[in-house]
């Protein structure tokens, strides 16, 4: 139980963690592409940077606008096209990384418009598409884990309550005779609870160890493989605290779902 | 021949104090009928009675398992329909009782049995640990302290059940079949220790089968038959132990008492 929660909730953490930092990154970025045409040389593109750059640059409201260099777009792509490809040869788009100034609105269709007139082949992007899309998509993974720590909760307290259940009924015996020597309802209770608690604890450290490893596992895998293709996998350490809270609020709702079980019992008895 | 029990003077100070009490379990017959008797401090009865008489009910209605179906019980002066839940645990810790299964905890050592009720009174560990080692070695326990009980005798549990009842020195004991399961023997034995203690003022009530004990022991009798409850006097010639035990002097010695001939009885 304490194992599912934790992987769950450590799914809920990263993702959220992975969609800001996506948000972050793209927010005040635009992307501008120019396509060849086919018929221009490779000094005429280079001219369509410069002007293209000149009138970014005078816009208000734009920090930096870098031309991607070529190299760069051809190590972008060697994953999908290999090593071996002649990259020089083949008519790539041209990039443009553009930095927009913070809190700063600028008229993405103006400027759009503006550069379409001035130089031919080119696109703007703002990655608005993509952006609500993946963040649509993380949203409700996000929802998804949730709802999976909830059912997890739920069914441990199932368990603990029926579990208490049974304890109760096996030591229905050593209840009565507290009982009837006097001890306070608090007292038994409290026998029970700490009985409970240490079981869980125990039980929940073992499957948050488990859940540690995995989770570890994980992120180092994620980290041999290609970090182009994959998202790095990083949990923080204010990351790593909260999960760490789970075994122990586990075992707190199994012995506070003990001694309601326990107070319960002896409220029918004389 | 049976007589009715005189009601004491003093019988508001009366250890338990019965009236018109009747007993039923959910919409069952009544199983206990019209009982209205008192028992005085430092009093001494067996109860008798044929199987399904009604005995386990009664004790059960003393050591507080039951509350009656009508009728008046004050134990200790308290009317027990007025205590609060809240407050019956300590009106319970003034009664031990010697269950007929013994019922001690498996799981926990002798001296932690013993040791339970003073416990659960919040005693400090070191008063605990005095108190009880000193009545397991009047009892004959001390080399058995940390035993579990399944590996002890029936003798043996039957002393540790005993122990636990007697170590917060109750105003009331109570005993279901306490002899039922040894022989005679320690049968015998654990009445002169029932008797130490009533000695010490303690009221005793002891339920038991064992006609030969009783007539040997010549103690006051209460017999239930069909739910009534009748009273006789001691068989045997002994002086009456509700006049004759002065109960106010005999309460205030220390406990566990100085080590007396109980020992050697225990042993002997």
């Amino acid at each position: 139980m304490v194992y599912l929660a934790m992987l769950a909730l450590a799914c809920t953490l990263l993702l959220s963690g992975l969609l800001a930092d996506w948000d972050q990154g793209l927010s005040n970025k635009i992307t501008i592409q120019i396509m060849p045409l086919g018929d221009e040389t490779s000094e005429e593109i280079e001219a369509h940077l410069t002007e293209t750059i000149r009138i970014l640059l005078i816009t208000p409201g734009i920090a930096e606008a870098n031309s991607i260099p070529i190299t760069e777009i051809a190590a972008m792509l060697e994953p999908w096209l290999g090593a071996a490809a002649h990259v020089a040869e083949l008519p790539l788009p041209r990039l443009i990384d553009v930095t927009l100034e913070e809190n700063r609105n600028i008229d993405i269709e103006g400027l759009s418009k503006q550069l379409a007139e001035n130089v031919p082949g080119i696109t703007l992007d703002d990655h608005h598409f993509w952006r609500e899309q993946f963040s649509k998509l993380v949203r409700s993974l996000e929802v998804l884990a949730i709802l999976v720590v909830g059912l997890v909760a739920l069914a441990a307290i199932g368990v603990v309550v029926f579990a208490t259940r049974g304890g109760l009924a096996v030591h229905r015996e050593l209840i009565e005779v507290l009982h009837l020597i006097g001890a306070h309802d608090e007292y038994v209770a409290n026998q029970f609870q700490r009985h409970t608690w240490h079981n869980c604890l125990r039980g929940s450290v073992v499957a948050g160890i488990f859940g540690i490893a995995t989770l570890v596992g994980i992120s180092q895998l994620a980290k041999e493989l290609d970090p182009t293709l994959l998202p790095t996998i990083e949990v923080e350490i204010w990351q790593w605290g909260t999960l760490i809270l789970v075994p122990i609020i586990a075992s707190l709702i199994a012995m506070w779902t003990a001694r309601r079980t326990v107070m319960r019992a002896l409220a029918r008895m004389v | 021949m049976p007589v009715k029990q005189q009601t004491k003077p003093n019988a508001a100070d009366g250890v338990v104090r019965f009236e018109n009490v009747g007993m039923r379990y959910g919409t069952g017959p009544e199983v206990l009928r019209d009982l209205s008797f008192s028992l005085g401090p430092a009093s001494f009865h067996f109860l008798t009675g044929s199987s399904g008489a009604g005995k386990s009910s009664l004790l059960k209605l003393l050591y507080l398992a039951r509350l009656p179906s009508r009728g008046l019980i004050t134990l200790f002066g308290r009317d027990i329909a007025t205590i609060s839940r809240r407050d019956m645990p300590e009106v319970r810790r003034e009664v031990g009782v010697v269950f007929q299964d013994f019922r001690l905890l498996n799981h926990l050592s002798v001296f932690d049995n013993v040791a339970l009720p003073l416990r659960i009174s919040g005693l400090h560990e070191g008063i605990i640990r005095k108190h009880v080692i000193e009545l397991l070695t009047w009892v004959g326990l001390a080399d058995s302290l940390r035993a579990r009980p399944p590996t002890l005798s029936g003798g043996q549990q039957q002393r540790v059940a005993i122990a636990r009842a007697v170590i917060s020195r109750p105003r009331l004991l109570l005993a279901d079949e306490p002899t039922g399961n040894v022989d005679d023997v320690i049968a015998m034995r654990l009445l002169y220790l029932f008797e130490e203690l009533n000695r010490l003022g303690t009221t005793v009530v002891i339920a038991t089968h064992n006609d030969a004990l009783v007539s040997r022991f010549g103690r006051p009798r209460m017999e239930l038959e069909a739910g009534m409850l009748k009273f006789h006097k001691a068989n045997v010639a002994t002086p009456s132990t509700i006049d004759s035990v002065d109960s106010t002097a005999e309460a205030q010695s220390t406990w566990p008492p100085v080590r007396s001939n109980l020992t050697d009885k225990l042993s002997g």
